[in-house]
């Protein structure tokens, strides 16, 4: 069953056509990869799926509702979690404040209940602790659960903020650039690392990559972009065989003769 | 998510961990201290008799509304310069149904702090469409309307003279004079502290601290901006309401000319720039704010070249709580007190210099004038 679909979705930036008609699928549990050069509208289209953006035409469906009209925090709420290209997480809270902040769904005490220190708050108080610590733990962030992500390294701050995302426990996880950043030896365990969180969580991953082995050993189906078009969508070894695409992206490039 | 425990090990991320700093949920010493230090500050005006409980129960009215600076700017980032607009709705409330239909100060208050909630809500969802210097601007022409409209109109304000009310009472236990009258402020702002301390540590409060931090991350985490920004409205009026509504009972008369252009606006200011000498992180900012305020308002008023130098005095500390310790006399207090607790001489020591440069230079000024 199809779980996230985009159809004959467009944006555009003043004169520049981002997205041109994009139809993506991504099936439930599925790990699909999307490649292309710079500029191909990669990141808009992360952008429209998570409604930082509206497409100027074109419909959204999640589990075959429509979703297009929804705020950024109303598809958290259905299941859509995404992480961002730059690292952002919050600068002047600790890690484990943090965590914390991305619990915020998953709670439902008002703010009288807090100002009185009710029940109702404290459970919710404990029970989102209770979650912060298991977390801590099991992403091996404890030792800077009192650090703010400024003091952590780049590769760090992106688990952090893989951890925060999981957290939200998407249906569907938009990964924008996981191994930007982090180093070779760690990007080799990204790959692996991808497939268990799919398997634990039950999500599937749509996933943004320039490193090349990872995207390939990682996804099961890849959509090529380009100039805010699909130009080819298959498996790694039918997308990385195809001609536009290795004259786009892999190879001797088109852009390359015109410059 | 616990096989991504096994991976970050792998990737070598753990060797260069910093010292974990152990998190303690039941800081009963810190909280001790803390109490004692409060006890401390509410017994301020013991010394001075009659004039400390004059001056200590202005401290706590103000705190009252230096409180919904630090839940709208501190807690949610939001700058406003128009909370002494709030105020006054609340006290000419408080007032109308004071002396106008003659209820009592238990009945007029709550209405006072709902009264405020229409005014905070369409303010507000004006003001969350905008940011910062944005933000800031429209707060203060909105301060101007008001103080140009209903602070003008006299049906409402009660003309020119204003309306005349009474201090509370409970029963046969009058709040009429100063120290009784401290108490009940003290009491009331000390317990607002304690509930929006509470609010920070909750979902609601750790949203709006999110928002400030990073709107987009905080939508991504599955935030309501609009939400939780009115939220941060919204409360921070219904305090500066109750902090109004206590200003009317503590002057025993509400006098319109104080909330229309460009006195309200001034004040706000005022209030604004004293929270972030107070700590405008925490709660109990406002109060250390308002205590600076009443302080050097009250006390020093009187001498005309002391307050220059007052003048002058505060506005070098404010540059340097901005530039160093932007979490105000909170941060500082905070810092004097892990480093009592880390070397209990120095930190003594430090604190006699700090409090004797502050005092001594206070004399030496007064004398000099």
């Amino acid at each position: 069953m199809a779980l996230l679909r985009t159809r004959d979705v467009s944006k555009k930036f003043g004169g520049v056509t981002a997205l041109n008609e994009v139809d993506i699928t991504v099936a439930d549990k599925e790990i699909v990869g999307l490649l292309g050069p710079n500029g191909a509208g990669k990141t808009t289209l992360f952008n429209v799926i998570s409604g930082f953006l509206k497409a100027d035409n074109g419909r959204i469906l999640f589990e075959e509702n429509e979703i297009q009209h929804l705020l950024p925090y109303e598809r958290v709420a259905i299941g859509i979690g995404r992480t961002f290209q730059h690292v952002k997480l919050f600068r002047d809270l600790t890690v484990y404040d943090n965590l914390l902040v991305a619990q915020h769904r998953h709670l439902s005490s008002g703010s009288f209940a807090a100002m009185l220190r009710l029940p109702g708050w404290r459970r919710d108080e404990k029970d989102a602790r209770d979650r912060v610590e298991a977390i801590l733990d099991q992403v091996n962030l404890r030792p800077w659960a009192e650090a703010r992500p400024g003091e952590l390294s780049y590769g760090t701050t992106r688990f952090l903020e893989l951890a925060c995302v999981l957290s939200l426990q998407p249906k569907v996880l938009l990964l924008d650039e996981p191994a930007s950043g982090i180093q070779q030896k760690e990007v080799e365990a990204l790959g692996p690392m991808l497939k268990r969180i799919r398997d634990e969580n039950n999500c599937a991953i749509l996933l943004i990559e320039h490193d090349m082995s990872l995207l390939l050993n990682t996804a099961e189906r890849i959509y090529a972009l380009d100039f805010g078009k699909v130009i080819a969508e298959g498996t790694p070894d039918e997308v990385t065989h195809n001609d536009q695409v290795l004259e786009s992206y892999l190879g001797r490039t088109r852009r390359d003769s015109v410059a | 998510m616990s096989a991504t425990a096994t991976d970050t090990a792998e990737l070598g991320l753990t060797p260069e961990a910093p010292a974990s700093r152990p998190r303690s949920f039941i800081p009963t010493r810190n909280q001790l201290l803390g109490l004692a230090g409060l006890a401390v500050i509410s017994l301020l005006p013991v010394p001075f008799g009659d004039f400390g409980f004059f001056v200590g129960q202005y401290a706590a009215v103000y705190a009252m509304i230096a409180l919904s600076i630090v839940i709208l700017t501190g807690y949610g980032g939001l700058i406003s310069v128009m909370q002494y607009s709030f105020a006054g709705v609340g006290a000419i409330i408080t007032g109308v149904a004071m002396a106008s239909w003659g209820w009592p100060f238990w009945i007029a208050l709550p209405l006072a702090a709902l009264a405020t909630v229409p005014v905070a809500a369409v303010v507000g969802m004006i003001a969350v469409r905008l940011k910062g210097f944005y933000l800031a601007i429209a707060t203060l022409t909105f301060a101007n309307a008001l103080g140009e409209t209903l602070f003008r109109w006299e049906r409402v304000t009660g003309g020119q003279s204003g309306w005349l009310v009474e201090r509370p009472a409970i029963g046969s236990l009058s709040f009429a004079s100063d120290v009784p009258f401290y108490l009940l402020c003290l009491g009331v702002v000390l317990l607002l502290v304690w509930m929006m301390d509470g609010l920070r540590t909750s979902r609601i409060g750790r949203a709006m601290l999110a928002v400030k931090d990073n709107e987009l991350e905080a939508q991504a985490l599955g935030i309501n901006v609009f939400k939780t920004k009115l939220a941060a409205f919204v409360i921070s009026g219904i305090v500066a309401g109750i902090g109004g509504s206590f200003l009317a009972v503590l002057l025993t008369s509400v006098t319109p000319t104080a909330f229309q252009s460009p006195f309200s606006e001034f004040t706000s200011i005022v209030l604004l720039s004293l929270v972030v000498i107070g700590g405008i992180n925490r709660a109990i900012g406002a109060f250390f704010g308002a205590i600076t305020l009443v302080v050097t308002q009250q006390v020093f008023a009187g001498a005309e070249c002391f307050y220059s130098f007052v003048a002058v005095y505060s506005a070098a500390v404010l540059i340097l709580f901005v530039l160093f310790r932007p979490g105000g006399l909170v941060e500082v207090g905070q810092r004097l007190g892990a480093l009592v607790r880390w070397k209990p001489v120095v930190g003594i020591a430090v604190i006699l210099v700090v409090l004797g440069i502050n005092i001594g230079g206070s004399f030496f000024f007064v004398n000099a004038c």
